[in-house]
């Protein structure tokens, strides 16, 4: 009867680069899990916020770790370098208060209405995602997607979608800045 | 001199097969091998920064009509004041380190951190000198703004820990200007990635391999949108780095001392620290991309080693942007902001365009022409659009009678 | 490393984002959780595409792409309507804007 500490101790040593292997997915997966719910369930604002970039540079990780760089490095730049900055810019911009005084950082369903809802929406995926056969596949051999691939694929097949999201962000960009902007008094 | 070009390679490669010979397994030869190279280059780097940091305060003064640092040596010896970098180490580590008893401790402690980090991972892909790469990714420039991007988060965290209204406004401003600059920053480097065929800076240093007509190189600096665009990267990167004249947030005499205010002894060594890395990073970056890379200028100076030309031009391009501090005063947000949205975005489209047509023009004599006309023509426009020439009418005076 | 230990992490922050939607008063926070939500999804169309037997068909990372494209368009109009809100009402609490109730 040998022990699973046994049996990991021995692939360790064995060969660490495959047993590593794993767990350069699943430790980022772990700290991006830690840091959504720490994000989830702070009060104080900026303190979430930071929380929720940690928790996008652990997502641009796994990605990275899965073999897709370029969507990795894509989300590092974009949404820690863009998105958590434009969040943290609009947190100074209202300036809520410090901390919770009167009010409750929670509403809506409250605390217990939301922690049982997503249980109940979780729950839900796992039975779909445990009892699928669809779901029980084999890990293929490492697949790369080289940048010159993913552009061509960019400029060939998906160039229509490639102009509608230029034409999107445009549009959003302007739409923000003109929303956002002071009203000029006459 | 190909053996000491290829010294430091051959060195390793000695040094592991010493140890294969012992009978280490694989793995550990290759963590060994991974743990020396990034030794190395982060020494190398370090040294750089102390060597910066006394280099910056002489050419400074000089340029001031004064000495700069003279006094510390050792053993009796001045040695030119070179040594003052370890007075200064000693002065950084043995002073108070203050914290502001409402400023948030946890988020007080990881700005520097991670403001040092990002600095010392993008020096990982910059190609050294010939096949002296540590990390060929496919991928590389898009790693070096990815994780450029963590800079803006540490200049938030600092700014706003501090719990000081001089340290919020000014890590806000901070942030406006590395968001702004990083546009002409990013598109300066994706037209040399565009000529080049490649996001690997090891591919692009090798496009611009070669000699022209046999002594001239084909660095991408020597053509018109190549002369623009790193132009464009050159005045970005300045104010990626906070230094002047892009140095408001953390000038003296502007918010006390911006997002740095509240930051003493150690602490402020490392934010220190992190700003000259990440200033050798990008003027390394500016090198790989525009410069040449490892590549000599003259095909008879092929001789001195590939590393000894990456590094001699990263100290040039950094000397430049000492003396650049030097000669220029600081620029107000509004005017930086203004720069960066109005001039500097229209003409790093106008280059993106130019170097666009040289490449379809066919790169011969009409492509070269076509491509300064394409970055020329909106240069004198912007220029003139945007100049005081006509905005200041003639000075009139008024004396009383 | 199975296809589902992926699925289910990618499944618990979906979980975790509908949760700070449904539960957090100020609108800010349940914009983090709106991008945590998209973030599960672009977990999980990599993980497909990880797990497909033809990587060179890059449909998954493409979508993904354009879905971290799109949620950065998403996250600065609403913040900018955050921002704007805040101006008329002077608070950021969702409760607080309502105007319209019967």
């Amino acid at each position: 009867m040998t022990c699973p500490l046994c049996d990991i101790l021995k692939t360790c040593c064995a060969d660490p680069m495959k047993f590593l292997g794993d767990w350069f997915v699943l430790l980022p997966a772990l700290v991006l899990l830690l840091a959504a719910g720490a994000a989830v369930v702070m009060r104080n604002l900026i303190h979430a916020a930071l929380c929720l970039t940690l928790s996008f540079i652990a997502l641009g990780i796994v990605f990275i770790a899965l073999g897709a760089e370029f969507v990795g490095f894509v989300q590092l730049l974009v949404y820690v370098g863009a998105v958590a900055m434009v969040i943290v810019f609009a947190i100074l911009l209202t300036k809520p208060e410090r901390l919770t005084k009167s009010g409750s950082a929670f509403s809506g369903l409250g605390p217990a209405g939301g922690a049982a809802v997503g249980f109940v929406a979780l729950v839900a995926l796992l039975g779909f995602i445990f009892t699928s056969p669809l779901a029980k596949k084999p890990l293929p051999a490492p697949a790369s997607a080289p940048v010159a691939a993913i552009g061509e694929a960019l400029m060939g097949d998906y160039v229509v979608a490639l102009i509608a999201i230029a034409v999107l962000l445009t549009a959003a960009l302007v739409g923000a800045a003109v929303i956002a902007m002071e009203d000029k008094q006459p | 001199m190909n053996l000491i070009e290829r010294a430091p390679i051959e060195l390793l490669h000695w040094f592991l097969n010493l140890l294969g010979s012992f009978g280490v397994p694989q793995w550990i030869l290759a963590i060994v091998s991974a743990v020396l190279i990034i030794g190395t280059v982060i020494g190398v780097f370090l040294g750089l920064f102390a060597l910066m940091s006394v280099m910056e305060r002489k050419i400074l003064a000089r340029a001031q009509n004064r000495y700069g640092p003279n006094r510390v040596g050792f053993f009796r010896w001045r040695l030119c004041g070179l040594f003052q970098p370890v007075a200064d180490g000693i002065k950084m580590i043995t002073k108070e380190d203050l914290v502001p008893r409402t400023a948030d401790h946890v988020v007080h402690f990881l700005a520097p951190v991670v403001m040092l980090i990002p600095a010392l991972l993008v020096l990982a892909i910059l190609p050294y000198g010939r096949d002296m790469v540590p990390a060929d990714l496919n991928a590389g420039i898009l790693y070096f703004f990815a994780v450029g991007a963590g800079t803006e988060v540490a200049v938030f965290m600092a700014g706003w820990a501090s719990n000081n209204k001089y340290s919020v406004l000014g890590g806000m401003r901070a942030i406006a200007q590395m968001i702004s600059y990083e546009i002409p920053l990013v598109i300066a480097a994706i037209i040399a990635a565009m000529i080049s065929g490649s996001l690997s800076l090891p591919a692009i240093v090798a496009a611009q391999g070669g000699f022209a007509w046999g002594f001239v190189p084909q660095w991408f600096v020597l053509t018109p949108w190549g002369f623009v665009a790193c132009l464009l990267f050159y005045i970005a990167a300045l104010a990626e780095s906070n230094r002047s004249p892009f140095d408001l947030p953390e000038g003296e005499s502007e918010l006390v001392a911006g997002h740095l205010t509240e930051y003493s002894g150690f602490k402020y060594a490392i934010f220190f620290m992190a700003e000259y890395v990440g200033m050798f990073a990008v003027c390394g970056l500016l090198v790989t991309l525009f410069l040449g890379g490892w590549q000599a200028p003259l095909p008879f100076l092929v001789i001195v080693p590939s590393w000894c030309w990456f590094f001699g031009k990263v100290c040039f391009v950094a000397f430049t942007m000492v003396w650049v501090r030097a000669t220029l005063p600081r620029l107000r947000i509004d005017h930086m902001l203004a720069f960066a949205w109005k001039f500097l975005l229209p003409m790093s489209f106008a280059a993106f365009l130019s170097a666009a047509c040289w490449h379809y023009a066919g790169r011969g004599p009409l492509a070269w022409l076509l491509s300064l006309a394409i970055v020329g023509i909106p240069y004198l426009i912007l220029g003139t659009a945007f100049s005081n020439r006509f905005a200041v009418s003639r000075r009139t005076y008024q004396f009383s009678e | 490393m199975t296809l589902q230990i992926l699925l289910a992490i990618s499944a618990i922050l979906f979980a975790f984002g509908l949760a700070a939607v449904l539960s957090r008063s100020n609108s800010i926070m349940i914009l983090i959780g709106i991008e945590l939500m998209l973030g599960a999804a672009n977990l999980n169309f990599i993980t497909f595409w990880r797990f497909s037997e033809n990587p060179s068909d890059l449909v998954g990372i493409l979508f993904a792409i354009f879905s971290i494209a799109v949620a950065a368009a998403e996250a600065a109009v609403g913040l900018a309507i955050i921002i704007l809100v805040h101006r008329r009402i002077n608070s950021v609490e969702a409760d607080d804007a309502s105007n319209l109730k019967g």
